[in-house]
């Protein structure tokens, strides 16, 4: 059996079957006939002409590829226009897009999520400027979604975590260099360069030249404020606690980006066109099954400059026995190469056990190993807050704990 | 005439050297000997008493999970303070309760008489030591900490310091008063003497060689991965 590439041939096929897009009456500017279009597209750019009701029932109902005969405001004398002339393929073109169809099913999403709109949100803002066909505001409702998930997960499953190792995990759970990791592992291929005859399974963005600089939004911009404690970081910057704010979604139209840029804005959209499509049941799941389910060792987060006393700390605001290190064993005390066991009891109990080459490191090892044990305490019944959600009287909450913070010294 | 002789008398029993390798010959008796001395008696744990096939377990030692929270740093509430409480009082029930094991019994290689060096609790065998409320000793032996000088004191510390600080060094007072070298660094610090001492250790650095400087900063960098646990 001979092999046709696929590529070549859905383009084919794509370029002689699919009618042209319709341009529009006024006959302006090839972008302007979007905007009378907006409300049969997918989009979620609030106009002032439709409300959230209307949008919400434009999302449900799924525009399909021949629905152009719908359209009353086409005229027959106009000359359609090329499909090269576009920013961004139609999103007529994803119907008949093989990679679409194969992303869909390689992510295990049902039928009932749209074609268009896994097209839409592989379109970056740099390849079109247009709100209501790339995928910015998509991005950031994914962007808030990932960071809700991800907080509520850390903050209940580990109470006693330090700011400063949740802001570490939020980053490795979900930070830039993670989501393009990730939409790598999905199989994600880069358009050469954006435009309307372009498959619509590649993503689409404006390749940044080699050897260039990074635009100026994606630059390493003034600081939200010259401050950097703890606790302005947790009220006043994202969810890594970065000192910087990062570019908005919408401020990169036109914008050449890198190619990792792009991916995460993709994966971002991917979640909130999940949650607009199929709710949030199945965006948890989703979070759970490509995010949560990522390794990730907490433990090596940590980097204690002091920890005996930290820990000499920990215990005396908690009431306990001041801790003494003791000498599990050893071995080798006069040779080359010795091992000195340690273990730090405070009364009876032995809280932490480091094995080290001098008495020193093992003993500020297994301290280091004790206020480890202390932060990453899990409690055995967890319930998040997302899971109570859509119930009016939630029989399964309980309530979980909340640590009185670290250790201060 | 047969009775000439040679001028120069050839030497038989010359002192040559031995061109042989010295090799260490080993013979039946000591090949035997030795491959006797190899012969050790397999682990107890590796070796079942029953001909059938039994469940070995023998883990490395190795250190304690950090994600398996002590007893004392679990909160009141938590169902795991009983379990853990349960465990530990029939786990030590049982190991005082039964006898001797019979792979450490007196004739056995597993069998000595020496004291322990940890806790000088007496041994019986090599075996790990019986759970004892006897904790290991401490690295430094434990202190009471006495808050004896009063504000009298401190003055006295402060002048004698700022008076002579090459003299009143921090070990001396601290021999005098009785306290800690970082109490007197905290009560009484000398700015001067301080920037004295780190500019002679600045120039005592300077001289040194490449391989000294880069030895020290190593050190360095490898006590700081001590806390980060690497």
């Amino acid at each position: 059996m001979k092999r046709i590439p696929f590529s070549r041939c859905a383009t084919q096929r794509l370029a002689s079957s699919t009618p042209r897009r319709p341009s529009c009456i006024h006959n302006v500017a090839p972008h302007n006939h979007r905007i009378q279009w907006q409300a049969r597209l997918q989009t979620t750019v609030a106009t002032p002409n439709d409300g959230i009701a209307e949008m919400m029932a434009e999302v449900e109902e799924v525009p399909a590829p021949e629905s152009t005969s719908k359209f009353p405001s086409r005229s027959p004398s106009r000359k359609p226009l090329p499909l090269e002339h576009l920013p961004s393929p139609h999103p007529r073109a994803a119907a008949q897009s093989i990679k679409l169809a194969a992303l869909r099913s390689r992510l295990s999403l049902p039928e009932r999520f749209p074609l268009q709109s896994l097209a839409r949100t592989l379109v970056h803002p740099s390849a079109d400027a247009d709100p209501a066909f790339n995928n910015a505001s998509l991005s950031i409702l994914g962007a808030n979604l990932l960071g809700y998930y991800t907080t509520e997960y850390l903050l209940c499953n580990y109470p006693r975590l330090p700011m400063d190792v949740v802001f570490a995990a939020h980053d490795a759970y979900i930070g830039p260099k993670a989501l393009a990791l990730i939409a790598r592992e999905w199989g994600i291929e880069t358009a050469a360069a954006p435009g309307g005859e372009v498959d619509p399974g590649l993503l689409q963005f404006k390749r940044l030249r080699p050897g260039s600089d990074l635009p100026a939004a994606l630059q390493r911009q003034l600081p939200w404020k010259w401050e950097k404690t703890t606790t302005h970081k947790i009220v006043n910057t994202d969810e890594f606690g970065s000192n910087v704010k990062p570019a908005s979604a919408h401020a990169l139209q036109g914008t050449p980006v890198p190619v990792e840029e792009a991916a995460q804005s993709f994966v971002r959209a991917l979640i909130g066109s999940l949650q607009l499509h199929l709710g949030t049941p199945l965006v948890k799941r989703f979070f759970r099954d490509h995010f949560l389910s990522r390794q990730l060792d907490l433990s090596s987060l940590f980097d204690f400059r002091v920890p005996t006393r930290d820990l000499s700390r920990l215990c005396a605001r908690e009431g306990f026995e001041p801790p003494v290190a003791r000498l599990i064993s050893e071995t080798g005390r006069l040779s080359r190469h010795p091992v000195f066991v340690v273990g730090i009891y405070s009364g009876k109990d032995k809280l932490g056990e480091g094995a080290g080459s001098s008495l020193q490191e093992a003993k500020i090892r297994a301290a280091a190993a004790a206020l480890k044990a202390w932060y990453l305490y899990k409690p055995l019944e967890v319930t998040v807050p997302s899971s109570t959600e859509n119930e009016l009287h939630p029989k399964n909450w309980k309530p979980n704990m909340v640590d009185c913070g670290e250790v201060i010294v | 005439m047969s009775t000439c002789k040679p001028l120069a008398r050839v030497c038989v029993k010359t002192s040559q050297p031995n061109l042989l390798p010295r090799l260490q010959t080993r013979h039946e008796s000591t090949t035997r000997r030795h491959r006797k001395l190899l012969i050790v008696p397999g682990a107890p744990s590796f070796t079942p008493s029953t001909p059938q096939p039994t469940l070995v377990f023998n883990p490395p030692s190795s250190a304690p999970n950090v994600y398996h929270t002590p007893l004392k740093f679990l909160p009141k509430d938590d169902r795991r303070r009983q379990m853990y409480a349960s465990f530990l009082s029939s786990s030590t029930h049982a190991a005082h309760r039964t006898a001797t094991p019979t792979i450490a019994q007196p004739g056995t290689p597993l069998h000595t008489t020496n004291v322990s060096p940890l806790n000088n609790a007496p041994t019986s065998s090599r075996l790990p030591p019986r759970p004892s409320s006897a904790l290991p000793t401490p690295l430094r032996a434990p202190y009471e900490k006495t808050y004896h000088l009063t504000e009298a004191d401190i003055k006295e510390i402060q002048r004698l310091r700022s008076e002579n600080p090459d003299h009143w060094t921090r070990v001396r007072l601290a021999e005098k008063f009785g306290c800690s070298q970082f109490f007197v660094g905290m009560v009484a610090k000398n700015h001067e003497k301080a920037t004295r001492v780190s500019e002679a250790h600045e120039a005592a650095r300077a001289r040194w060689g490449t391989r000294r400087r880069e030895a020290r900063e190593d050190r360095v960098r490898r006590k700081a991965l001590w806390g980060r646990d690497a």
